[in-house]
């Protein structure tokens, strides 16, 4: 184990420590505002020892803990998007990633021929939609435009088409759909691109 | 007034400071913007909301992200600049709307706990 002279940077990196679940950017941004609160103590109770600073501060791991659960990506977070699934990875994909899944669906989709088409298409969305709700980078509402923009309205405009239709890939009329909805997806994604949060 | 005289009792306060020390935080800045350390002391000032003062920061940084406050730095005469925290539109919206509906709350949970009980009767 280090020790450092250093009772102050001791403290920020067991923060740091306990809170490796959290996004790093998240991670950062509270050992700033630690760091930031225990300067201004400081400069206001020049008479204080730092260890009574700290100790007022309390323990690293209940802020850890308190910092996973508000950022959404802890055990006392909503379940309701992540399951069962490994809590630690949750958010942690980069904002890039389920915005590129979503706007390339369609066109990968329209790269393979008929129902491989569909099929890939439909898993990478499906993929981009898992990871769109998953991440941290949203708010639950912008979450669940992008889901109904980028992957509920194409499917039923898709399922209604083939159903009323059945016109054959590659037709005329079928590649203006086709289009429209890469349209479609590809704005959606712009937009949450846009207001994805840091 | 003792928080951990029993772990029950100390259970019981942190479930109910974990529902309202978001608006008592967006309250404290009501007036006027507040410094994370002045946040603190009017906290630990209270009695029942204080708490492990670390803990509010990551409730601050939710707050700011969820665009209920916005933060701005301030020289200060003495010591390093302070990042002040102010309410936005929406935190104040959310503000009135605990407040609206707080009375109502409070009065209901006083409700079940006076002696006596109302009977089962009067519910029929």
């Amino acid at each position: 184990m280090k020790t450092s002279q250093d009772p102050v940077r001791d403290y920020l990196s067991a923060v740091e420590r306990e809170a490796s679940a959290l996004p790093a950017d998240r991670r950062q941004e509270l050992v700033a505002d630690l760091a930031e609160h225990i300067e201004v103590a400081r400069a206001e109770r020049p008479d204080a020892v730092i260890g009574e600073i700290l100790a007022e501060l309390g323990d690293p791991r209940a802020i850890a803990a308190t910092a996973l659960a508000e950022s959404g990506t802890g055990p006392a977070a909503s379940p309701a998007w992540g399951g069962s699934g490994a809590p630690a990875r949750r958010g942690k994909v980069h904002p890039l990633v389920p915005v590129l899944l979503l706007a390339l669906a369609q066109p990968v989709g329209m790269v393979f021929p008929d129902e491989g088409g569909s099929l890939i298409g439909g898993l990478v969305r499906i993929t981009g939609a898992v990871l769109l709700c998953t991440s941290v980078h949203w708010t639950a509402r912008r979450k669940i435009i992008g889901v109904l923009l980028a992957v509920v309205l194409p499917g039923v405009a898709m399922g209604v088409w083939n159903l009323s239709d059945g016109a054959p890939e590659g037709s005329g009329p079928a590649l203006v759909a086709n289009l429209a909805a890469s349209a479609l997806m590809a704005g959606t994604a712009a937009w949450l691109w846009r207001v994805r949060r840091a | 007034m003792e928080p951990g005289d029993s772990t029950k009792q100390a259970r019981a306060a942190a479930q109910l400071r974990k529902g309202v020390l978001e608006y008592c935080v967006l309250a404290l800045m009501r007036d006027r913007p507040r410094y994370g350390v002045e946040l603190l002391q009017a906290l630990e000032e209270s009695g029942a909301l204080a708490t492990s003062q670390g803990t509010v920061y990551p409730l601050l940084s939710r707050l700011r992200r969820d665009d209920l406050v916005t933060t701005t730095w301030q020289e200060s005469a003495s010591g390093p600049p302070r990042r002040y925290y102010a309410l936005t539109d929406s935190g104040r919206a959310a503000l009135d709307e605990f407040t609206r509906v707080w009375p109502g709350f409070r009065d209901a949970v006083d409700t079940f706990l006076a002696t006596p009980h109302p009977s089962t009767g009067d519910l029929a």
